[in-house]
């Protein structure tokens, strides 16, 4: 079984009596532990389609599949649980909570799981902080991190509740080359590591390379589909 | 737990706005625990004034006098013998009992005439009842003995009299007729009371039923009563004029001040009409923090909903930081009106200092002299801090769930 399945999925948005299709009838099958980049132009869907993935917005049009559950009709509070339990993102604009440490912002997550006792949670947060290199510096507030730290602890904060699939919007488009690089590997890492699917789009080729598996989005609809050897 | 943290740090953010709201609940608070205070200090001080000086705490009158008692008419008047008096004195819990005359006069000071209020008092009764003679600025009580008269100090102010002046008191008698009472002053008194003291001449009762033709008569007879036992001589009193027959009744001093008291009513609503715009200051004020906090936590609010929050725990955020910052204003209004209240308390506020050299003369028809001190209401504080944090927790309801309710996608991107 798929970890996620999507079957003719479209998205129209209505602007006044405008119909505006995001995304044209979108098939597509992700297996567990795939590490794979949704690449394609400005407007091609990229970011539609992952908040449909990642149950932020439910489709106009055909069905989406999570760890077998048909997720595309769920109501309001059953999206929000099976985000809460099954989907970890990583934001462009990072969106860490300025007032919490580093340590806080991650341990966030994890609190809304519940079910572990506080020993447990504050051991599995320090090592995920330790995971994305942030060892030391789990009392520092996002003001106090580079751009690249704080994409770090967003990963963190993804990957502490063990979620299912990390989806990613642009997640290096406000770092420079360098610290992009050294958040993408720690996505590989990641990956690699605990065996977590990872979904992201990017514009960036030096970004896509470390992908294993290539979606190119063109006009709303899948224009290719490739895995790396 | 942990939504009650971030609930509490989000505090620290916009500090500027906080602490700008935060100032604005407290100084709410604090004018109306100021207000309250006052008001309340106020309304104690009219009643003792009127109780000490005007009253006493029971007021035994003829119905049909006490119907017309501000006439002030020469008829339905008492006949004051020993039998009554001793009715009176032997009721258990009466402490002094003071017959009086009174009666419109015109005072000629020999240049102005004015109407004033005449009364006819034996002193010794009189002091048993009344604080008056603690209150003289120039001679005694026992001025009233060698037939002088006590007069205010306001009322010699205006009329320009001084001790051993000559008065002459234009009267009508019982028959309708008229007659002079020709006196020299003898003593002058500023009470607390200050109308008492702009409109009011003391005389010897005896010399005043000698002018009036009213011998033997009076119109009322003063009681003042133990502590805590007014209700039950005022019972009693009664009771016994209904066994001997008496065709007299006994009033307590709360229907003689129904216009003070119907004042005091109109104090509490105007009380009432403050504290609802201190809580409407507050709701305004949370509910603008909690608008603005949410649009620019836009993008916040869509990572919540991104890791899974339900809209009752966004919510539940925004109401921790709400109910924050009315506790907060609260206890610094609370605290700023500690101070205010304790200085009202010690030092009093000045009429003359509210309102100018006016009100040495008009005083609003309200018995007091000069300063107001206020008193403690701690249930006050309590209340309006108990009142203040649930209107906090009520006005962040609705733009906590407006601003919980974002479309998640439109709140992540800012849409």
């Amino acid at each position: 079984m798929p970890l996620l399945e999507l079957k003719k999925v479209k998205k129209v948005y209505r602007q006044g009596k405008i119909e505006v299709p995001a995304l044209r009838g979108v098939d597509m099958v992700v297996e567990e532990g795939e590490f794979t980049t949704i690449f394609g132009p400005s407007g091609s869907g990229k970011t539609t389609l992952l908040n449909m993935i990642g149950c932020l917005d439910t489709p106009t049009e055909g069905e989406i599949h999570l760890n077998g559950n048909r997720i595309s009709d769920l109501s309001k509070k059953d999206l929000a649980m099976t985000r809460r339990h099954n989907i970890g993102f990583i934001f462009q604009s990072y969106n860490l909570i300025p007032v919490l440490t580093a340590f806080e912002n991650v341990e966030f997550a994890i609190r809304l799981i519940g079910r572990l006792s506080e020993k447990e949670m504050r051991e599995k947060v320090l090592e995920m902080l330790e995971e994305v290199g942030l060892k030391g510096k789990e009392n520092r507030k996002p003001g106090e991190l580079s751009g690249g730290e704080k994409q770090r602890v967003a990963i963190a904060r993804a990957l502490v509740k063990k979620s299912k699939i990390i989806l990613a919007d642009e997640p290096t488009a406000n770092l420079d080359s360098e610290t992009a690089q050294e958040v993408i590997k720690n996505m590989t890492k990641m990956n690699q590591e605990l065996g977590t699917t990872f979904i992201f789009s990017t514009h960036d080729p030096q970004i896509m390379e470390y992908a294993r598996r290539f979606i190119n989005l063109k006009d709303g609809m899948i224009s290719s589909d490739k895995r790396k050897d | 737990m942990f939504s009650i943290r971030l609930g509490l740090r989000n505090l620290t953010r916009q500090k500027r706005r906080n602490i700008a709201t935060i100032f604005i609940i407290a100084f709410a608070f604090f004018v109306y625990l100021f207000v309250e205070s006052m008001m309340d200090g106020l309304t104690n001080m009219s009643f003792d004034n009127i109780r000490n000086f005007e009253t006493g705490d029971i007021q035994i009158a003829h119905p049909d006098y006490w119907e017309e008692r501000e006439e002030m008419p020469l008829e339905n008047l008492i006949h004051w013998n020993n039998e009554l008096e001793e009715t009176i004195r032997q009721t258990q819990g009466v402490t002094g009992v003071s017959p009086e005359l009174q009666f419109f006069a015109n005072l000629n000071n020999g240049i102005d005439e004015m109407g004033v209020i005449g009364m006819g008092i034996v002193p010794e009764d009189y002091n048993q009842v009344f604080e008056t003679q603690a209150y003289f600025t120039e001679g005694s009580m026992s001025a009233l003995s060698e037939n002088k008269a006590v007069i205010g100090d306001r009322l010699a102010k205006l009329m320009d009299l001084k001790m051993h002046d000559y008065i002459i008191l234009l009267v009508r008698t019982q028959e309708d007729t008229f007659n002079t009472i020709d006196v020299e002053i003898g003593g002058i008194i500023r009470t607390l009371n200050p109308l008492v003291n702009s409109g009011t001449v003391l005389l010897s009762l005896e010399s005043v039923q000698k002018a009036l033709n009213t011998d033997h008569l009076v119109a009322t007879v003063s009681i003042k009563a133990s502590p805590g036992k007014e209700e039950k001589v005022l019972q009693t009193v009664n009771q016994n004029f209904q066994e001997e027959n008496f065709s007299l009744k006994a009033y307590s001093w709360q229907e003689s001040a129904q216009s003070l008291i119907n004042y005091s009513k109109m104090e509490k609503q105007a009380v009432a009409a403050i504290m609802s715009i201190v809580l409407l200051i507050g709701m305004v004020g949370i509910i603008n923090n909690i608008v603005l906090s949410s649009l620019e936590r836009k993008s916040e609010i869509g990572m919540m909903k991104a890791l899974g929050m339900r809209e009752w725990e966004i919510v539940f955020v925004f109401m921790v930081e709400a109910i924050g910052i009315g506790l907060l204003g609260g206890l610094m209004g609370c605290l700023m009106g500690f101070i205010g209240v304790s200085w009202l308390v010690n030092q009093g506020i000045s009429f003359v200092a509210l309102y100018g050299e006016i009100a040495e003369w008009a005083q609003f028809g309200i018995p007091i002299m000069d300063k107001i001190y206020g008193v403690w209401n701690y249930a006050t504080f309590g209340y309006i801090f108990f009142l203040g944090t649930l209107v906090a927790i009520l006005s962040s309801i609705i733009p906590a769930y407006w601003a919980a309710k974002k479309d998640p996608v439109e709140a992540i991107y800012r849409r």
